[in-house]
């Protein structure tokens, strides 16, 4: 008889161990697209501010979306920190989250703010070239000046960037092309069918090609500015360059979410991320975002890597109701390869 | 005094309640991820098959799967069988058996992905072996070659583990009989020992190939883009996408191979080739040791072998220990620091989701095996099988099963711990079935048959006289249950929640980051806390006197 009572005495134990509730102090749970080292620093400033405490979990930012769409029925987060605006725009048009004008709403610039307050820009993020140096020097190469030149022979194999199934990265990269092709959704595959033999693998995060590169076990790869830096302040022999025709930028963005069970600590997060409070700590933590409130100052090496790049932002507008479209039309065309 | 019940009430009861979980944890998933495979508008339809197979890239991985499949099935066979006869027939002393052993050992306790790291260290335009040592250009660290070295790194202590007690248990008399023939040495080994340790072939390369084909976290780290495989594809599909049912279909096409190669090892198995294990043949001559000239080649690949993975852990451990892999070398333990921090709570999380997992599962384990070989109920047999189940599918199949099955009602479990628990103790709970049944298939039941006929019910005889005799196997079975619950990614990665996270998904995440300090220092913990647990298990086993730790080792596959 004890056997049975110890099977099911065991599946009971299993079944409360698995309804401990949370515990009594007042929490938040958030799934981050930031990357660990960067979204901990900020998320525990905030809890010793707030008194709140924040259990987060990191995700890329397709997957990130993914689960939030998925749990859709029974919301499992709060807030969604961090990631590129066409994840946000994307998950609009997906109707998972709920409306939250933070006190920085106004004093934002137009492209930080979702009109409806569905999402508020937390810091601006610029696609970067990232290449290593010795590689360069090896082939005689200077860090590349235009799209055109990531199709020089010398890169065949050698490149390394993100996967848009999993990343955002990837998607703002994608989108960077389509713009800077004047949105010929042709035009701008070709491309990226014509740089597809350089590609040495798809990462599934934004940032993780950036280590082979650090490495030399790639050439270069496309990379958000704070990954690139990153890597450069690790000691990596690496050089940051931006396409003369231009590439995108990213509001990173911050989010409530719809049917969320603490709504009012996600909202003061959210107010205290679109502040100046947090956007300040980027500079001492070494996290080269650059603000998106228009009162903190960008970080000035920061500022002096992007004088002369010509960036423009990727529209939500734009990208949102295409993003879902675009992506597929990657896996299809791109991804396969020739 | 009565004879035995035919349908005893515990037994059947026991037995309702096995089947209750296995129907839950095991047939109800996988049906919910068929019909999510092919239910198309409420029909059964093979059209999202076709749709799927219909792209190239899908295609392209499921032959890529099967290919490197293959590859390291055959390859690590080979290697495996030096490695055992390198273990049996070359009369090596006992600390270099050891060593051979630990050697083996090291992998199967990693994190999958472990060597992953190494080799991105190693091999491409800027690796330490071809381009600092070699001096070789335009080498790349993706695609098939890695893959396949770092998979067969991994997986070929299975065939080793699996062929040494074989060839250990060929009767010597056969090869002396064979010699006394006057028999040359090669003509022996062809002719005589080859074939009985053809089985054990068979064995070691179909346990090699699903352990392969089921993969998905060394492809993702090295498969690089012109060679992806199956389970990746569908763990992006998922994951990525959040197309189940792309996600389910894939899946699907990777269970068609994998149900296959568990049917074949059945069927090789069920051939009986253990016969020659049982030791009850009395006083037994030596096996026959090889000659010097055979035993050259041998040891050198081993050694060889042998160098590599040393060089691989060592590296992993440097790079746990230095500031930035490659551009900064200085001492520091700042990873150390940050697993224990920021990371204390996915430690904390694995630690309590194995501690549970371990005596559920080793309960399980002894009880389904004791039932299956012990009693007589209806439905015996496919019991058993559907037991092995979980155990013998591709883990991204589970776990994409129990991502459809119980995310949303009428059970919900995800964002559970026991979701995580279910999933371990039913995949990895069969290690501890195949142990039970092992060591009772050893033990007379008429020790039983006694107790039972002077009285004692079929419970009092269970707890009495099988326990103490299973026990062995029911540490072996703790013990997979706990390295698993350590280094298992390829399910649970679907079922972690903000609540809990794993040890395994964090290194897998850092990896895919910048952060690759703590990938290796995680890692390196990990590997230490598998060793201090799988040794105070191995130690508690030779007080037990049971030969135990191969069944501990040897049920590591799968």
């Amino acid at each position: 008889m004890l056997a049975r009572r110890t099977l099911i005495g065991a599946g009971l134990g299993l079944a409360a161990f698995a309804a401990l509730p949370a515990q009594a102090q007042q929490t938040l749970n958030a799934y981050s697209i930031w990357p660990e080292n960067w979204a901990r620093p900020m998320l525990e400033a905030f809890e010793k501010q707030s008194g709140i405490k924040v259990n987060f979990l990191r995700f890329s930012s397709g997957e990130a979306l993914a689960r939030v769409i998925a749990e859709k029925g029974n919301p499992r987060i709060d807030v969604l920190f961090g990631g590129p605006v066409e994840t946000f725009a994307a998950g609009v048009k997906e109707d998972v989250f709920q409306p939250h004008k933070p006190p920085a709403f106004g004093e934002l610039a137009a492209r930080f703010k979702d009109a409806g307050g569905m999402w508020t820009a937390i810091a601006d993020d610029p696609l970067v070239f990232m290449t290593n140096s010795k590689f360069l020097a090896d082939n005689k190469l200077q860090a590349p000046q235009s799209w055109n030149d990531l199709l020089h022979p010398a890169y065949k194999n050698m490149l390394q960037m993100a996967d848009a199934r999993t990343s955002g990265t990837a998607v703002t990269r994608i989108f960077s092309i389509l713009e800077v092709n004047g949105r010929d959704e042709a035009k701008a595959f070709d491309f990226m069918k014509r740089m597809r033999p350089s590609i040495q693998l798809y990462t599934k995060s934004g940032g993780g090609g950036t280590l082979p590169v650090g490495l030399g076990q790639a050439g270069g790869g496309i990379f958000f500015i704070v990954d690139a830096l990153d890597t450069k302040a690790k000691g990596y022999d690496v050089q940051i360059s931006f396409p003369k025709e231009g590439i995108g930028t990213a509001a990173e963005g911050i989010a409530l979410i719809k049917g969320a069970k603490n709504p009012e600590a996600g909202k003061k997060l959210i107010d205290w991320a679109t502040s100046p409070a947090m956007q300040t700590l980027f500079a001492a933590h070494k996290i080269n975002f650059v603000p998106a409130h228009p009162k903190v100052a960008t970080e000035p090496s920061l500022a002096a890597v992007l004088k002369d790049a010509k960036i423009f932002p990727i529209d939500d507008a734009y990208a949102g109701p295409n993003r879902k479209r675009v992506v597929e039309r990657w896996v299809n065309e791109i991804l396969p390869g020739g | 005094m009565n004879a035995r019940p035919r349908n005893d009430p515990t037994v059947l009861a026991t037995v309702g309640v096995l089947w209750l979980g296995v129907g839950l944890f095991v047939l109800y998933p996988l049906a919910m991820l068929l019909l999510r495979a092919f239910l198309a508008e409420g029909q059964l339809s093979q059209g999202p098959l076709f749709a799927m197979l219909g792209e190239r890239i899908h295609r392209q991985s499921l032959l890529n799967s099967l290919i490197l499949a293959t590859l390291v099935g055959g390859i690590g066979t080979a290697l495996g069988f030096v490695f055992a006869l390198a273990a049996t027939r070359c009369e090596l002393s006992a600390p270099a058996r050891g060593a051979l052993d630990a050697l083996a050992f090291l992998p199967l306790i990693s994190p999958p992905f472990t060597t992953s790291i190494a080799i991105i260290f190693s091999f491409g335009p800027r690796g330490l072996i071809t381009h600092d040592l070699l001096g070789l250009t335009g080498t790349s660290a993706y695609g098939l070659p890695t893959t396949l070295l770092s998979e067969v790194l991994t997986y070929f202590p299975l065939a080793y583990l699996t062929l040494k007690p074989v060839l250990a248990g060929i009767d010597p008399n056969l090869e002396d009989m064979a010699a006394s023939l006057r028999a040359g040495g090669w003509r022996i080994f062809r002719t005589v020992t080859l074939p009985l340790c053809i089985p054990g072939f068979a064995n070691a390369f179909l346990l090699l190939f699903a352990a392969s084909l089921a993969d998905f976290a060394t492809p993702l780290i090295l498969a690089g883009s012109n060679f992806p495989v199956l389970p990746t594809q569908a763990y992006l599909q998922i994951t990525g996408l959040f197309d189940f049912k792309g996600g389910a279909v894939l899946s699907f096409v990777l269970l068609v191979p994998a149900m296959v190669v568990y049917l074949l090892q059945r069927w090789w198995v069920a051939r009986g080739h253990y016969v020659t294990v049982t030791g009850k043949v009395g006083p037994r001559a030596l096996s026959r040791p090889l000659p010097t000239a055979a035993r050259i080649p041998l040891l050198a690949v081993c050694s060889a072998l042998a160098v590599v993975i040393a060089y691989f852990y060592a590296l992993l451990f440097y790079a746990s220990v230095v500031k930035a892999f490659g551009a900064d070398h200085s001492f520091t333990l700042a990873h150390y620091r940050v697993i224990f921090t920021e990371g204390l709570k996915a430690i904390r999380d694995t630690l309590i989701i194995a501690g549970i997992g371990m005596p559920l599962g080793g309960l399980f384990g002894v009880v389904v095996g004791y039932l299956v070989t012990r009693k007589r109920f209806p439905g015996r047999h496919a019991l058993e099988m559907t037991v092995m189940l979980n155990y013998a599918l591709p883990g991204t199949i589970v776990g994409i099963g129990y991502l459809i099955a119980f995310n949303d009602p009428p059970i919900v479990l995800t964002g559970t711990a026991a979701i995580i628990v279910a999933c371990y103790v039913f995949r990895y709970a069969p290690t501890g079935v195949r142990a039970t049944i092992a060591q009772l298939q050893q033990i007379d039941p008429s020790l039983e048959e006694a107790s039972t006929g002077m009285g004692a019910g079929s419970f009092e005889t269970f707890r009495r006289v099988t326990l103490p005799l299973v026990l062995p196997a029911f540490f072996a079975g703790l013990g997979v249950m706990f390295v698993r619950s350590l280094t298992a990614i390829s399910a649970t990665i679907f079922l972690i929640s903000i609540g809990w996270t794993l040890i395994t998904v964090r290194i897998l995440e850092n990896m895919t980051e910048l952060a690759l300090g703590p990938a290796a220092a995680f890692s390196v913990l990990v590997v230490a806390m598998v060793f201090a647990v799988t040794g105070l298990i191995a130690l508690l086993l030779r007080r037990l006197r049971a030969p135990g730790t191969m069944a501990l080792a040897g049920s590591m596959g799968g």
